[in-house]
């Protein structure tokens, strides 16, 4: 028992360290990949040592320069909400991350270690649940600042995040009714299978629709561009506009875990997870013939390579829309939301329903 | 009045577009990516990934004519080609230029500027000082563009450096050859006045607290107005005063 | 009277007027440099050209007799031509100084070009070149030959105003060029005014020299107190530029039209007393006293003088003066009135002290030993001694002279220790009754110095209440001729600095008997409804070039 806890413990611990990492690196990320997209150069003057590697310590120099920050509550905020809330923001975009399969069943040294923190039979929901949560950081931090326009900023957020919440809970339903279950494990092993002996079974084969409405709702939800009116950087004041100093790296942080999220999401629901086409249990089988034997254990790592590699490629694509893409009006965000992709979320169940029945 | 353009079909899905602008930046991406990995192997040094100037070590070309710091050109002897005649400080639309005027002992010049100021901190760099000098005596040519200081004070061009654009504050010593309100040598006279003396209506801010009085005019607040002289009745005549002169 | 009609209007004039005389009635203005109004007529400039029915060539306006019947077209193109032409003329030799020269902005050669000129330039030849360039020919006037047009105003002036003759015209042709006459300077008590009639850079002021450009200038009409003449005069200064002239604001005066007074002149004497007007000013009220001094004491004369708040130095006057109405003293007050004042100033001084406090005032007050000459200057070098002799009728005689032979004067009772308390407006006592007067005054009286100036009485004094200068305030002056003048506010007082109509009423306010009328226009009307001197005189008769007391022609002056 002592050891399986462990052994969980340890894995949180990878996963945490993963994530956190990939997050912090993302300023880095966002910096440079918008330069070269802008034919730009992009931060590179932070050095140690002369040492520029590419600009690699401005997240460093980032940190450095949050910590050293004047730590300000405004006079006439609540303290305690006021320091709460970017915790409860970012608390809540982690702990998601406990419900996701990264890898497949890892057997080593006679343990048989399921390669997800939490192996909840109703992850999905678990997830959901957890991304809801989140809007409490941001009222709260709206609410506890005394100003009106942080306070107007956490109620702009708020009913965005709830708005665009019910679409995407809703547009996975259909991939819960292809695959039959609410656990994520059991969700990317059913996209193992084939279709017509070549093609994987993954969530975006089967729910193309789906995945455009989740990917537009999950951006939305995470109030990335182009639907980041609650935060708007620079343009509109937001809810954090009261936060200096590392409470507002909290939520800086909490902003990139959360584009770290989605792309996890987006990953496990319809890109197959941590599967790799055509790699079986026993290595390689290409439907074309020819098979490349494979021992469990690379395969299992390989499957975890996978998993990386589409999460990093989603978050590659999130950044190239975010210096793509202009940011919409807010009428226009709840017009989408409502009006465009919550009907179409809806007749995606309907005719997911209509299909499973036919061809069952 | 420009008409917005009327999307087609394909525009108004909205999701083609996005794939096309995604595509766009996209190339970008790689092809720039691409050429910055050349550049750390060592190739392809001719083609440029960026745009970009590396601006304290690489500065950006200037065109001649851009407009730059200021300068007062030079007679041969040393002395300014400037008159006085004050042409540039009435036409500057921002009233950043001062000068004073003295006489010149050749009364074939008779005119020349024994102070002449640019605060660079009100200059707009329209230019307009250059286009209205008679002696072209006052070129926006230096090329200095890095003009930064940490007080108004600093932000101030005198004789000196206007005479010699590569001098920078602080000014140590002073070479000019002629009489001059010489800031350097701690002249009183170098800036003048600034703020007149008279009239509420161009100082700002109290008298009172400015002499350090506000306790006295504390004390005057507290003193009882006087009781009202009871004046003597109705017996005022005109010119007839109660005088003993 | 013949009857001529210019550019179409008809016109009836004196005969023997000119035909530019008859043009400036109908408010025609033909170009002139050589015409004044003021001078003899010379008729060499050729600019005042006009075209004069039936008459074979363009006649010069200036020295032309109108006759009935005549026709002059003063815009024909023939006249335009003519007008360009001769501006070439004047131009050949004229040096592109405009840069360097003080007369620029103000130049009638620039006017003209852009009204009358704006030729092509012909002219290849070299200029001449002149002897003189910028050199001083007396104490106050500068001379650039080559910008002279030899129009000879200057010379006509100092042959027919100051009758001193020093300006002549030498050499013939292009060589011909203005000096002075060998061995002579142009330092008559009136050259300043050459600079006046210079339609172009030649002669100007050496007082004003690169002090500022004309254009900077703003003007006031006023009236000089330099004596009792009361020229007309407008005021020029410079407000928003500080720094030229070391924080002066007044930059120079220049006399105004008045036929009844000065005409077109003014005196060295007044042009350059200005100056007075940005130096050695008192900008703070002073005490002997931090705060309130003790009642009924007189602090020591030499005791050290303290900065006060207005406020508060008026709250020590008036409570001064309530300490001696109290104790039944005002009787041993004295107040001592000056011709520097206006008449509203000393009205309102009459109303508080005479009047409403019965405290002696003294108008007649010794006169310092001046001269003056039989043209403009007058001895009096005060500019309101017949103002206050008609406010102040019962302690002078009408031409404001000291009665001899009558009781002695507020000053020497001062000094005898027979005051207590003694309010002096402007006057210095030392400079008038010697320093050994002014001191014992001090000693044995509370002195309260109204003033505008740093002297010595506003040292030797106990409070020293600064008053704005005549360019500062409204009011009025009487002149000797009895004539009321305006003087206009021409910008607010040094801060610190306070109107005298605002220190006595206020003060009057500050004893409870508050005036009812305030700004100058309102306290001369009072003055009007119970001065008889001054009945039915009020701002608006007075116009620019004032009017007449009601009782200046009993007056032999």
């Amino acid at each position: 028992m002592l050891e399986a806890f462990l052994i969980k413990l340890s894995l949180a611990a990878a996963v945490f360290f993963g994530v956190l990492n990939l997050a912090g690196l993302h300023t880095w990320i966002e910096r440079k990949q918008s330069a070269i997209m802008q034919d730009r150069i992009g931060a590179n003057r932070a050095s140690i040592f002369g040492l520029r590697l590419f600009g690699l310590f401005h997240p460093l120099a980032d940190v450095l320069k949050l910590f050293t920050k004047e730590d300000f509550i405004p006079p006439g905020g609540n303290r305690v909400l006021h320091t709460l809330a970017p915790f409860l923001s970012a608390f809540f975009a982690l702990v998601v991350f406990a419900a996701i399969p990264i890898g497949n069943t890892l057997t080593l040294g006679g343990w048989v270690i399921e390669l997800q923190v939490a192996s909840l039979d109703i992850g999905l929901l678990y997830i959901l649940a957890m991304l809801s949560m989140g809007v409490y950081g941001v009222v709260l931090a709206g609410y506890a600042s005394n100003n009106h326009y942080a306070f107007l900023g956490g109620m702009r957020a708020a009913s965005q995040m709830l708005s665009y919440e019910i679409t995407m809970g809703i547009s996975l339903i259909g991939l819960i009714m292809w695959s039959g279950t609410l656990d994520l494990q059991a969700m990317v092993r059913a996209q193992g299978q084939y279709l017509w002996g070549w093609l994987p079974l993954w969530g975006a084969v089967v729910q193309p629709v789906a995945l455009i409405v989740f990917l537009a709702a999950a951006l939305a939800e995470t109030k990335r561009i182009p639907f980041d009116m609650p935060e708007g950087e620079s343009e509109i004041v937001g809810y954090f506009v009261e936060y200096s100093g590392m409470k507002f790296g909290l939520f800086f942080m909490t902003d990139f875990i959360e584009t770290v999220l989605v792309a996890c999401l987006a990953t496990t629901f319809f890109f197959g997870g941590w599967q790799v086409p055509y790699l079986f249990p026993d290595g390689f089988r290409f439907p074309w013939g020819g098979a490349i034997p494979m021992a469990p254990l690379a395969v299992t790592l390989a499957g975890i390579g996978a998993f990386t590699a589409k999460v990093v490629g989603f978050c590659w694509l999130f950044m190239t829309v975010r210096w793509t893409l202009p940011r919409f009006r807010y009428d226009q965000l709840m017009r989408l939301g409502w009006q465009y992709l919550f009907p179409i979320s809806l007749a995606n169940v309907v005719a997911t329903g209509l299909a499973l029945r036919l061809l069952s | 009045m420009i008409r917005k353009r009327e999307l087609t079909f394909w525009e108004r899905m909205y999701l083609p577009e996005i794939i096309r602008g995604v595509a766009l930046t996209s190339r970008h991406f790689v092809r720039n990516l691409a050429i910055h990995t050349l550049h750390a192997v060592g190739l392809a040094k001719h083609r440029s990934a960026a745009v970009t100037y590396q601006y304290p070590e690489q500065p950006r070309p200037l065109a001649p004519r851009l407009r730059t710091r200021h300068r007062l050109t030079l007679r041969e002897d040393g002395t300014p080609r400037c008159v006085a005649c004050m042409m540039c400080e009435t036409v500057c639309p921002a009233r950043c230029i001062t000068i004073v005027a003295g006489e010149h002992p050749d009364p074939n010049i008779e005119k020349y500027p024994t102070r002449f100021d640019i605060d660079l901190g009100v200059c707009i760099y329209c230019g307009y000082c250059v286009e209205a000098c008679p002696e072209d005596a006052i070129r926006m040519d230096t090329q200095i563009l890095d003009i930064a200081a940490y007080s108004r004070a600093e932000m101030k061009l005198d004789l000196h450096e206007l005479l010699n654009p590569s001098l920078r504050k602080p000014v140590k010593a002073c070479s000019l050859p002629f009489p001059h309100r010489c800031a350097v040598r701690g002249d009183p006279h170098a800036a003048g006045p600034e703020q007149p003396l008279h009239g509420p209506i161009f100082i700002g801010g109290d008298v009172t607290r400015a002499a350090g009085m506000e306790d006295q005019a504390q004390q005057a607040r507290q003193i009882e107005a006087p009781h009202p002289v009871p004046l003597p009745s109705g017996e005022r005549e005109k010119g007839e005063g109660r005088g003993n002169g | 009277m013949p009857t001529l009609t210019i550019d179409g209007q008809q016109v009836t004039v004196p005969p023997g007027t000119t035909i530019i005389q008859a043009a400036d009635q109908l408010g025609i203005t033909i170009p002139r440099y050589c015409y004044h109004p003021g001078l003899s007529i010379a008729g060499n400039c050729r600019i005042c050209l006009v075209e004069v029915e039936k008459a074979p060539k363009l006649q010069i306006a200036c020295y032309t007799p109108v006759a009935d019947g005549m026709v002059v077209h003063t815009g024909s193109d023939k006249t335009l031509k003519a007008r360009q032409e001769v501006l070439e003329f004047l131009l050949a030799n004229h040096p592109l100084d405009c840069p360097v020269c003080d007369q620029a902005g103000e130049c009638e050669l620039q006017n003209y070009y852009m009204d009358h000129g704006r030729y092509e330039a012909r002219f290849l030849e070299q200029k001449v070149k002149k002897s003189k360039k910028a050199t001083p020919i007396g104490p106050t006037v500068m001379l650039d030959q080559e910008r002279c047009i030899l129009c000879s105003r200057c010379v006509r002036f100092t042959d027919e105003i100051s009758k001193t003759s020093e300006l002549g015209i030498f050499h013939r042709g292009d060589h011909a060029e203005l000096d002075v006459v060998p061995g002579r300077a142009l330092d008559n008590a009136y050259a300043g005014n050459v600079v006046d009639i210079c339609p172009v850079g030649a002669l100007t002021d050496r007082d004003f020299r690169f002090k500022a450009r004309v254009w900077y200038l703003s003007s006031s009409p006023s009236v000089c107190p330099g004596c009792s003449r009361g020229c007309n005069i407008e005021i020029h200064y410079v407000l928003d530029r500080p720094y030229l002239a070391d924080g002066a604001r007044v930059m120079r005066l220049k006399p105004r039209y008045n036929p009844a007074v000065n005409q077109w002149w003014m005196c060295d004497e007044g042009r350059y007393g200005y100056k007075a007007i940005d130096r050695a000013r008192l900008v703070q009220p002073m005490g002997r006293t931090q705060g309130l001094s003790p009642q009924g004491t007189v602090p020591s004369a030499d005791s050290v003088s303290h900065p006060l708040v207005w406020d508060l130095a008026m709250t020590e006057a008036a409570q001064h003066l309530q300490e001696a109405q109290t104790r039944n003293q005002l009787g041993q007050w004295g107040v001592l009135p000056s011709p520097q004042m206006t008449n509203e100033e000393l009205f309102l001084a009459r109303q508080l002290f005479q009047e409403r406090l019965g405290v002696a005032c003294d108008g007649r007050v010794a006169e310092r030993p001046a001269t003056g000459d039989n043209f403009l200057m007058t001895a009096d070098k005060s500019p309101n001694r017949r103002g206050m002799a008609a406010i102040f009728s019962e302690t002078t005689d009408q031409k404001g002279t000291v009665p001899q032979g009558d009781s002695p004067l507020l000053a020497e009772r001062a000094a005898a220790g027979e005051l207590k308390g003694l309010i002096v407006f402007d006057h210095d006592l030392v400079a008038l009754y010697g320093e050994a007067v002014a001191r014992t005054v001090a000693q044995r009286v509370f002195l309260i110095y109204v003033g505008s100036h740093d002297t010595a009485t506003s040292r030797l004094a106990h409070l020293v209440l600064p008053s704005a200068v005549y360019a500062e305030k409204d009011g009025t002056f009487t002149n000797v001729d009895g004539r009321v003048q305006r003087i206009v506010k021409a910008f607010e007082p040094l801060s610190g600095a306070r109107g005298g109509l605002e220190i006595v009423a206020d003060l009057a306010r500050r004893l409870g008997a508050a005036f009812p009328h305030t700004t100058a226009a309102e306290v001369f009307r009072a003055i009007g409804a119970s001065v008889p001197a001054f009945q039915g005189l009020t701002y608006e008769t007075l116009g620019a070039h004032g009017a007449p007391l009601a009782t200046a022609e009993a007056v032999t002056v």
